[in-house]
């Protein structure tokens, strides 16, 4: 199979879960690190949590190679800013080389990373376990309108087509004597020749598309079956039940503290 | 209504007339057609005839899609178009136009998928669902292509798909436009066998086409539309032939055109009618002259007369050696960022005054070496010179002084708000004086006939039109090597013989034509070079009246011999 977006195809763990059961485990995993008050929630999360789970389905790598690319400049911005400058009446100080850190700054820079992490992570892991054609039809299958999962899975597909759009209409217009590597005056006269095509072109497709998937009895009336099955076992139906009430159980109790707090 | 038409004849139109909404003259005009169960009704005609709306209508996105005025009666299937949407039409009758890609859902991530997508919407059961979806994968010979991305197809192999994905819905009438448009030889003939053998279980095809060989080969029934109304309806000998097509427009094809030639010359036998077929063509020739030299596969024989190729021995050509290469490869080596090395040591050289044919299989590197004749792409090893400059120390838009290149998508070339301005554009760029760019431009527009659109938008144009200004633009850059990208897709006989008209006349001004094509015969009778590419080499590099027997089976095994050539290598 072709990659497609992050989704990586492995026989793992989460690769063998219905998408629903791997979208109310990331629900709740988001939803435990901001609602549970305990320092260092998200640590625990990421640590017992997603980390286990990327491993077990075989992903590990990709999945922390992708997470700290994106996260690792906010990270350290995070402990530096926070450690060095956090606003606190603890006035322990925690020494690293020749910077001198606040110890409650640094606690609050790892609290909010790890938060960060994880909120970043459980969805990162759902979509690189997950093929987003399975998620979108499990999300149909189970109340989504069948329009908006085809706008969803349009747009995730286009957008590699228009950039390969892009390249064409680019080489046709230097085959034609458009300078594109000149100075910024010749580059700004090439932008219309460059963009025109290009929407023109989407608004032309975005018509005959219409037609094609009316052709394809898109609109036609009655119950619609699916080629490919999603399997979705009893365990992991009261699995989803569970993590439901176990994150509406977190929510009443985090509002029954506050209030009584 | 009539009774006829309430019955479950497969497509039956009584005096149908159909006008676009805010078009002045109607598409369709009067045109009464009943198409039995079961039979492959062809409808050919010049580009605008009309062909594309009446199979829309067949499918009713005449009149639900596109709007407009209709009278008469249309029934398909025994459904009356005008009342049933086209929701409910689909599970009698399916469309499939000429342009591929616009007609992947864009829902599915799998061509397997992407076959399955309208029996899903259908509500067929899964297991059956499975067995018409592998058995349309392997009707139309894509069932390794399963796991692929929709959109990581060539157009050849796009096309098969949404045919595939067209016929797994299994509708009794099947209307095709244009779906040889991006196929190589090979699988045209794949998709006659697939047409015959859907034809024999039953299901009716309409089938609007421009390649009038093909459809001497598949059609058991030809209607020709001229300016939307019949021009004649009947059975393909009788229509294929018919001296009105001439006169329209619409051409012969070309077994017809060269007996016509034959027995203009005595070569034919007056009573003997016309073939449209080259197994006829052959059989009449031997006939007549039974003893030819030129029909027993003799290696080294003259061209025969019959066929009126270019004979390649004029003046021009013969100096051509001498002078400077326009483009000069020297074992070019060149690998894509993936990994595919798509050449390997290609050595070439384009002279003035050459008229190129560059043929080969799909991959086999013929769009990496165009990409190298303007700088598009530098070569990874060896060097590429560009009117005595190497690539990598210039730009592609000073290689345009020397090459123009017209890609086969259009699209990605036309912007501007008049044909006049699109002409213009790379004249204008190569910063030529103002007199001279007005001059190439109404030169241009003369030389492939649209003085009368030149005002137009240039997406106002049918797609065969819109190629033609393409052209149009590329030529007005008056460069010594004009490159041409599959310039037939979609051309008219008329339109076709525009342009070669037009590489006659470059040629005779000493200047040089490359044509990337799968169409050997339009190959064949416009140019006199042949560069055959294989696996990332050039296989053959001569003239096609200098081939050896060795040479034309390299050919023919890979891109077909053109008829001509086919002629020759019929026994006796």
């Amino acid at each position: 199979m072709q990659r497609t977006g992050l989704f990586i195809e492995r026989a793992g763990f989460l690769q063998r879960l219905n998408p629903l059961t791997k979208a109310t485990g990331a629900l709740l995993l988001i939803g435990a690190t901001f609602l549970l008050p305990a320092p260092l929630t998200g640590a625990a999360l990421l640590g017992g949590g997603l980390l286990p789970l990327a491993l077990a389905s075989l992903v590990a790598r990709r999945f922390l190679d992708i997470l700290l690319k994106t996260l690792l400049p906010v990270l350290i911005s995070l402990v530096l800013v926070q450690g060095l400058f956090f606003p606190t009446a603890d006035p322990t100080i925690v020494a690293i080389g020749p910077l001198l850190f606040r110890r409650a700054g640094l606690q609050f820079a790892l609290d909010t990373g790890s938060r960060l992490l994880v909120v970043a992570g459980a969805p990162l892991l759902l979509f690189q376990t997950t093929h987003p054609g399975m998620l979108v039809q499990a999300l149909i299958q189970s109340g989504m309108p069948r329009s908006i999962g085809y706008i969803l899975l349009v747009a995730l597909q286009l957008i590699p087509a228009i950039s390969e759009r892009a390249v064409g209409v680019a080489e046709a217009q230097r085959a034609r004597g458009l300078e594109t590597e000149g100075n910024v005056l010749q580059r700004i006269r090439g932008v219309l020749p460059l963009i025109s095509p290009l929407i023109v072109g989407a608004l032309v497709e975005a018509e005959e598309r219409a037609m094609a998937i009316e052709a394809r009895a898109f609109n036609a009336p009655g119950p619609k079956t699916w080629v490919r099955a999603i399997p979705d076992p009893p365990a992991e139906r009261m699995a989803r039940i569970a993590m439901l009430t176990a994150l509406g159980t977190l929510v009443v109790w985090r509002v029954a503290t506050f209030f009584s707090g | 209504m009539n009774d006829v038409l309430h019955s479950h004849t497969p497509i039956a139109l009584r005096r149908v007339t159909f006008t676009y909404a805010g078009a002045t003259e109607p598409a369709l005009r009067d045109v009464t057609l009943t198409v039995p169960a079961g039979q492959i009704c062809a409808v050919i005609g010049r580009a605008g005839a009309g062909k594309s709306t009446l199979c829309a209508l067949c499918a009713g996105f005449v009149p639900h899609f596109f709007h407009g005025r209709l009278d008469g009666e249309a029934v398909v299937d025994g459904l009356p178009i005008a009342t049933h949407p086209i929701a409910e039409l689909v599970r009698h009758v399916a469309l499939v136009g000429s342009n591929a890609f616009s007609q992947i859902s864009g829902a599915r991530f799998t061509v397997y998928d992407e076959v399955a997508f309208g029996l899903e919407n259908l509500g067929v059961p899964r297991e059956e669902m499975i067995a018409r979806v592998e058995w349309a994968l392997q009707a139309l010979g894509i069932d390794q292509l399963r796991d692929r991305s929709p959109y990581a197809l060539s157009g050849g192999q796009q096309q098969r798909m949404v045919i595939a994905a067209a016929l797994a819905m299994r509708p009794p009438v099947l209307a095709l436009d244009e779906p040889t448009a991006q196929l190589d030889p090979p699988a045209m003939a794949e998709l006659a066998a697939v047409l015959h053998s859907l034809s024999r279980q039953g299901i009716t095809i309409l089938v609007a086409e421009h390649r009038l060989e093909w459809v001497a080969e598949v059609a058991e029934r030809v209607v020709a539309l001229d300016r939307g109304a019949l021009l004649a309806d009947g059975a393909p000998a009788d229509v294929l032939t018919d001296p009105r097509l001439c006169e329209r427009g619409i051409g012969w094809p070309r077994p017809t055109q060269i007996a016509a030639r034959a027995r203009a010359e005595g070569r034919w036998a007056p009573d003997r009618s016309l073939p449209i077929t080259v197994t006829d063509l052959a059989a009449g020739l031997r006939a007549a002259a039974p003893d030819q030299a030129s029909m027993n596969g003799q290696d080294g024989a003259s061209r025969s007369a019959v066929v009126q190729p270019l004979d390649g021995t004029d003046g021009a050509l013969s100096v051509a050696h001498s002078a400077e290469p326009i483009v000069t490869l020297d074992e070019v080596h060149f690998t894509y960022p993936a990994g595919v090395e798509a050449l390997r040591g290609v050595s070439l050289a384009v002279r003035r005054g050459e008229r190129i044919a560059l043929v080969g299989r799909n991959g086999a590197g013929k769009s990496t070496l165009l990409r190298h004749l303007n700088g598009l792409l530098r070569p990874a090893r060896g060097r590429a010179l560009v009117g005595g400059v190497d690539t990598r120390t210039t730009t592609v838009a000073r290689c345009a002084r020397h090459v123009g290149v017209v890609f086969q998508d259009v699209r990605n070339q036309l912007f501007a708000r008049t044909v006049r301005d699109e002409i213009r554009f790379g004249p204008r760029n190569l910063g030529f004086a103002p007199e001279k760019i007005d001059a190439l431009t109404e030169a241009a527009i003369d030389a492939l006939d649209l003085r009368e659109v030149v005002d137009e938008h240039p997406y106002d144009l049918p797609p065969a039109r819109r190629r033609l200004v393409a052209i149009a633009a590329v030529l007005a850059m008056d460069t010594t090597l004009l490159a041409l990208d599959e310039p037939t897709a979609g051309l008219d006989h008329t339109s076709i013989g525009l342009l070669m008209r037009l590489i006659d006349d470059l040629a005779a001004r000493r200047r040089s034509v490359l044509v990337v094509s799968h169409d050997i015969d339009f190959c064949y009778e416009a140019l006199d070079r042949v560069v055959l590419m294989r696996d990332g080499q050039i296989a053959l590099d001569g003239r096609f009246a200098d081939l050896d027997r060795a040479q034309r089976e390299a050919l023919d095994s890979d891109v077909g011999l053109p008829i001509a050539l086919r002629l020759r290598y019929v026994s006796p």
